[in-house]
């Protein structure tokens, strides 16, 4: 009798030891496959992101060399401005401050940069920043850069909205003079892949956030009193 | 995994009682912390630019590694997610969520620590504060330790109800 419950036994041992296995190599499966699951994923968020970002623009007349900005003025003294199109702070820094720098600029005394980065794509449900941005590098061709981004920010839609349509942003530029050629470049979006360029290079300078402003490579309050205290 | 083996071998009442409410727990945590991850990663997928800004502005990686980090982490955070959706391989999932949660509570915290003014960039947004705003690193931490919590139970009890993981243990 006791090498029947013997054999029993053996065998329910076997069984056990068979289920331990398999059970032991599903879980080891499933770790692969999901961990597999998780490195592809961050791979193709990498793969999405560097065929998006294709590297070549075509930059506005009056930008830098580098095409990271529309420079203005030819003073010494070197001023740079980060600005996004729907940023409300940024849209406060221009009535409090832009007439200041103007006047800099007119009486000789500064080259400023003006860098119209689209930090906020998300602050609008179409892309704002962006096409705002676009819009002044084609203004910045037809030579009214400054006028063009006052008459923006004069007009500067809400954060969560639909922004100023393709079509506000052509209205506007009309009304400062621009002709068919600015229509033409915004309704194509020509200057986009600069947009992203100037973005870019923001970043890479180590922008956050907007305004930024920036006297002679240094950090500096956007604020007309710390602004003119730099520029001596 | 035999994560009953871990409990008393007496069984008292509340024991079992725990025993019992235990997996329905798990499955709470689980499908939890999916809808963090999903939610995290989904802010940050339409923008993958916006994203890689966000972990530059940290400043704790030269911009070219930022970006990097940045496009693929919303990816990574909806496959973490859509694992504990499904509950497949749960710990794995646990594991790497209690990791990834770790690094972003070192980040936040040594933002804090340098008084960086930036937003945390937790779900969407990200990057400097405007003028006036001032940084809530103190609950986003607080909120990350929660989040943590929910992955700890799951590292520790991964077999929850609901979960491909339970109906192949079963099978």
């Amino acid at each position: 009798m006791s090498t029947r419950v013997g054999q029993k036994q053996a065998a329910r041992m076997v069984r056990d030891q068979i289920a331990r296995e398999k059970r032991r190599s599903r879980t080891l499966w499933t770790t692969i496959i999901a961990i597999a699951a998780v490195v592809i994923a961050g791979m193709i968020g990498w793969g999405i992101y560097a065929s998006q970002d294709s590297g070549t623009y075509v930059a506005p007349a009056g930008a830098t060399a580098d095409g990271s900005g529309i420079s203005v003025g030819s003073g010494t003294v070197k001023i740079e401005v980060y600005e996004d199109f729907i940023c409300p702070a940024c849209g406060q820094f221009e009535t409090q401050t832009g007439a200041t720098l103007d006047q800099l600029v007119e009486d000789g005394k500064v080259t400023i940069v003006y860098h119209p980065v689209a930090y906020l794509d998300r602050a609008s449900t179409t892309d704002y920043s962006t096409r705002a941005s676009a819009a002044s590098g084609a203004a910045a061709e037809g030579g009214k850069f400054r006028e063009y981004a006052k008459a923006l920010f004069a007009k500067q839609p809400a954060e969560g909205s639909a922004g100023l349509s393709d079509n506000e942003l052509i209205e506007i530029g009309r009304s400062i003079g621009l002709g068919d050629a600015f229509a033409q470049a915004v309704r194509d979006g020509k200057y986009k892949s600069w947009t992203s360029h100037v973005t870019d290079e923001a970043s890479e300078a180590g922008v956050t956030g907007t305004p930024t402003v920036k006297v002679n490579g240094k950090d500096v309050q956007p604020t007309t009193q710390a602004i003119l205290a730099a520029v001596g | 995994m035999n994560v009953t083996a871990l409990s008393s071998p007496v069984s008292t009442p509340s024991v079992s009682k725990w025993q019992m409410v235990r997996p329905w727990l798990g499955t709470l945590a689980r499908l939890g912390l999916a809808a963090v991850w999903l939610v995290a990663g989904g802010t940050k997928v339409g923008d993958l630019a916006a994203s890689g800004r966000a972990v530059n502005a940290y400043d704790v990686m030269p911009y070219d590694i930022a970006k990097v980090v940045g496009a693929a982490l919303p990816f990574v955070e909806i496959a973490l997610g859509l694992l504990l959706l499904a509950g497949v391989a749960t710990r794995v999932a646990a594991g790497i969520s209690t990791a990834l949660l770790v690094v972003f509570i070192a980040g936040i915290a040594s933002a804090w620590a340098r008084g960086l003014q930036i937003d945390c960039g937790c779900f969407g947004s990200g990057g400097q504060l405007a003028a006036g705003q001032s940084p809530t690193y103190g609950p986003e931490i607080a909120r990350d330790l929660g989040f943590l919590v929910l992955a700890g139970f799951l590292l520790i009890y991964p077999l929850t109800r609901w979960s491909v993981d339970s109906w192949m243990e079963r099978e």
